[in-house]
């Protein structure tokens, strides 16, 4: 779905330019293959077990970007997540709700939409985070 | 039981420092009265870094941190001195700042207009006839932290007006910090706000005992090695070999640190590597340093300062106690100040990959911190076991040393705890 200079950004603070600054998540393509894979291939602890989620959409907004054959998609989230584990287990049965405002950048490549980029600012990106490993 | 009911012996008897089997009671991560004891008589009379000079550059600028659950303020003022502030108004008790971080020309109360200087100078007072003549402000300012210290930049504060110097608490650490500084060719450094932050159900001491536990490697961060194998960076076998490769060290004064071996050689060290690829860089190193330092520089360690404070390669590491079972982490990226852009620059993208909320190890660690949670709460057997490589570590000039995968440093970590949790802060002399 991303195109091949694409990118999933998710800032801490999303005024700051992400060359000079650290970002919760700050993917290329390459990236976020590794990602995908080690989420998918390989022993993660922290998805396992693993988080169920359900994604709501709201406030759904297009225009045209800046560039040339893309448009920008707006949207709001809102993410419920939890992961299931025995009783009393620290950090698992607590389900958690992250609202986050969305932008996608989508570029028109043979006729199929492209993510050029992706950017997820939650409500709270400069709070502390438990386990984001779910890829919101 | 309530604090006051706790002797100095039950908790001593929580760490059993035993010559064939080091360990400590559960109840260390999980009762309140222990934490409440811990904030008190380590967070509010240790030295606790707070931060670093580079986040204060110009006068107004401040931060607010936590010592134990005391809001502190930390301000520049316009006479170039850093202060710490307890921030709370003289007059009914309100927070004069709210902020995590930000430039002010004063602190002002909300409830009744107090206003106050980035000193804590008392400076303004509204409707100031309510109080007689003789009023003296000088004694009404923001309570300012007895003692404030900076080591290279690197700031700490201690709420008690007595006890140890900063210098003699670093004293057994304070040389491998300075081989810290030395992958920048100047010394300096230069911290990225805001930082990663992330925050576990679980105790600090969990955060404590990981940063420099050379023993998880190989099962915890096993989706890492694949990673790294998946992008032909590096084979799983090659990555567990390097694994065991250097030492951990337990120091006095409840410092530790884990080390992988210095190396000129470009295959074998990040530094050595940049040298070969950055020539600049190397030439402004070896014009800074011997060939002997730049083996030490280039070791790569993961220091822990006594008793919330890491430094690890990419970042500055500030472990902070909020409950017996909720801890937060910040973690400062910083920039080595004097070497091209482009090194600092593959520093943050590799930090980004690895540390924070959604990198490929670290929360893999914070789950364990929260198996170690829940696990203690069974008390069947009170004990965790820290006793690996207690039989063949070593007494150099002062230090533990052990395997790297031996628990050392836990073991030093926790002999102070003991011996400050029993009120005793004296502190060794170091070398």
């Amino acid at each position: 779905m991303f195109a091949d200079d694409g990118e999933y950004w998710l800032p801490i603070d999303p005024e700051r330019d992400p060359t000079g600054a650290i970002s919760i998540i700050r993917d290329d393509r390459k990236r976020l293959q590794e990602r995908v894979y080690r989420l998918t291939k390989t022993p993660v602890l922290d998805q396992n077990p693993p988080s169920r989620t359900v994604h709501f959409v709201s406030n759904v907004e297009v225009e045209p970007a800046q560039s040339k054959g893309e448009n920008l998609v707006r949207c709001h989230q809102l993410i419920a997540e939890m992961r299931p584990g025995g009783l009393g287990q620290a950090g698992l049965n607590a389900p958690r709700w992250i609202a986050a405002r969305c932008e996608y950048r989508l570029r028109n490549i043979d006729g199929a939409w492209k993510i050029a980029q992706k950017k997820v600012v939650f409500l709270n990106s400069g709070e502390p985070h438990y386990n984001l490993s779910f890829i919101p | 039981m309530a604090v006051t009911e706790r002797t100095a012996q039950s908790l001593a008897d929580l760490v059993a420092v035993d010559p064939a089997e080091f360990r400590v009671d559960g109840s260390i991560y999980t009762d309140p009265d222990v934490f409440d004891v811990e904030m008190d008589r380590i967070f509010a009379r240790s030295w606790v870094y707070v931060g670093h000079v580079s986040e204060l550059p110009a006068p107004g600028d401040y931060k607010t941190v936590l010592i134990g659950l005391q809001p502190i303020i930390i301000s520049r003022h316009e006479d170039g001195n850093i202060y710490a502030l307890y921030n709370r108004c003289r007059h009914r008790g309100a927070v004069v700042c709210r902020q995590e971080r930000g430039h002010s020309n004063f602190f002002r109360c909300r409830y009744h207009n107090w206003v106050y200087a980035n000193n804590g100078n008392l400076i303004g007072m509204s409707q100031a006839t309510g109080y007689p003549d003789d009023f003296d402000r000088s004694e009404y300012g923001l309570v300012r932290v007895p003692r404030l210290t900076n080591y290279r930049g690197l700031i700490f504060i201690n709420l008690a007006e007595d006890g140890p110097t900063l210098d003699e608490h670093l004293a057994p650490v304070r040389k491998y910090i300075d081989y810290w500084f030395g992958r920048s060719p100047i010394e300096e450094i230069d911290l990225l706000v805001p930082p990663h932050r992330y925050e576990y159900p679980g105790n600090w001491k969990l955060q404590v005992e990981n940063g420099y536990d050379g023993y998880h490697g190989n099962y915890v961060h096993l989706s890492w090695q694949r990673v790294l194998q998946l992008s032909k960076e590096s084979t799983v076998e090659d990555v567990q070999r390097y694994r065991q490769e250097g030492c951990a060290r337990g120091m006095a004064n409840g410092h530790g640190l884990l080390e992988r071996p210095g190396s000129l050689n470009p295959a074998a060290s990040w530094t050595a590597r940049m040298m070969d690829r950055y020539p600049e860089y190397a030439e402004a190193m070896r014009q800074r340093f011997s060939e002997d330092q730049l083996v030490e520089i280039s070791a790569r360690r993961n220091i822990f300062v006594f008793p919330n404070l890491y430094l690890f390669d990419t970042h500055i590491r500030v472990i902070v106690p909020k409950a017996a079972d909720k801890s937060e982490v910040q973690l400062y990226v910083y920039a080595l100040k004097g070497i091209p852009d482009k090194i600092n620059e593959g520093r943050y993208r590799g930090h980004e990959r690895f540390y924070g909320p959604a990198g490929f190890g670290a929360p893999d660690d914070i789950e364990v911190f929260t198996e170690v949670q829940t696990g203690v709460r069974a008390k069947g057997n009170q004990w965790n076991l820290l006793n690996r490589g207690q039989y063949r570590e070593r007494m150099e000039n002062g230090e533990w040393v052990g395997h790297t995968t031996d628990e050392a440093p836990q073991r030093s970590l926790y002999r102070h705890w003991r011996r400050v949790m029993e009120d005793n802060h004296d502190s060794i002399p170091g070398r």
